[in-house]
């Protein structure tokens, strides 16, 4: 049980750090990309604006959410090495 | 000191490598002849091959392991232990060990009848060592000779290497982009 908890825990810690990890990464990349836009399609009003609506439309899309997946896949794979490794 | 960088590399290579190979599952086609038990003093930095699959097991020095003892196709022996790996290293979440060890026992056969199987295990026979593989499951097969391709590992090294490939690449435009321009900062005009 111990063994379990130790491993819920620290792959709980692990992922997390990933997580956060790519979530940051994500937004820089988002914004830089935004920051270039901006600059290609002729400098539309005011880049603050134009930023904070671009990461404001990030911050509610599907690539944001996906993110979570980091935490979904590693649980679906255990659950299913259990499966194939004891019940197959 | 060229040479320090490549025994450098050579190693880190080796250590990845072997590590892969130890923990990646691969498939034996053999013939089961027998199983036994027999209690194993685990001690030493060897520890490491055999199981530790809860905290209780991880104090222990001694204890009862099963083995599969089987034939290969050449007529090599091949001797497998069969222990849980619970929900620690390596991550095969095994805990039907008792339930392998009957499929085994039900999977004897004899050389003049044989009935081949290809185990799946993990981990190293080594003599000087003591040490065996960990079987995981076994499975029936048509004969010495049937083909097993190893989808599992294809798929885990190519999602492996896709990994280290990206982050590698992100590394390199880091340190372009944002180190060595740092550094040019700092060591300006020194020649």
């Amino acid at each position: 049980m111990l063994a379990f908890l130790r491993l819920v825990v620290f792959g709980f810690l692990i992922l997390s750090v990933i997580y956060v990890v790519v979530s940051l990464w994500s937004r820089a990349t988002r914004r830089s990309k935004l920051e270039q836009e901006w600059e290609a399609s002729g400098r539309p009003g005011d880049k603050e604006t134009y930023l904070t609506e671009g990461m404001a439309q990030y911050d509610r899309s599907l690539r944001r959410k996906l993110i979570l997946l980091i935490y979904v896949v590693p649980v679906v794979a255990v659950s299913a090495i259990i499966y194939v490794t004891n019940f197959m | 000191m060229v040479y320090v960088k490549w025994v450098f590399l050579a190693l880190f290579w080796l250590i990845v490598a072997g590590f892969l190979h130890y923990t990646l599952p691969q498939r034996d086609i053999v013939r089961i002849v027998n199983t036994y038990e027999e209690r194993q003093d685990v001690t030493g930095w060897t520890r490491m091959f055999w199981a530790a699959s809860d905290e209780s097991q991880a104090k222990l020095e001694s204890w009862d392991v099963q083995f599969i003892q089987a034939v290969q196709p050449d007529g090599d022996p091949m001797v497998y232990r069969n222990e849980d790996t619970g929900w620690g290293w390596p991550p095969y979440f095994k805990f039907d060990t008792a339930n392998l060890y009957t499929d085994a026992n039900d999977s004897v056969s004899t050389k003049d009848a044989p009935e081949w199987y290809a185990i799946t295990h993990y981990g190293w026979r080594n003599e000087f060592l003591s040490i065996f593989p960990n079987a995981v499951s076994i499975g029936r097969v048509e004969g010495p000779d049937v083909r097993l391709v190893p989808w599992f590992n294809i798929i885990v090294l190519t999602v492996l290497a896709a990994f280290a490939w990206g982050i590698w690449v992100r590394w390199k435009r880091f340190r372009k982009n944002r180190i060595e321009p740092t550094i040019d900062d700092w060591t300006d005009g020194w020649g």
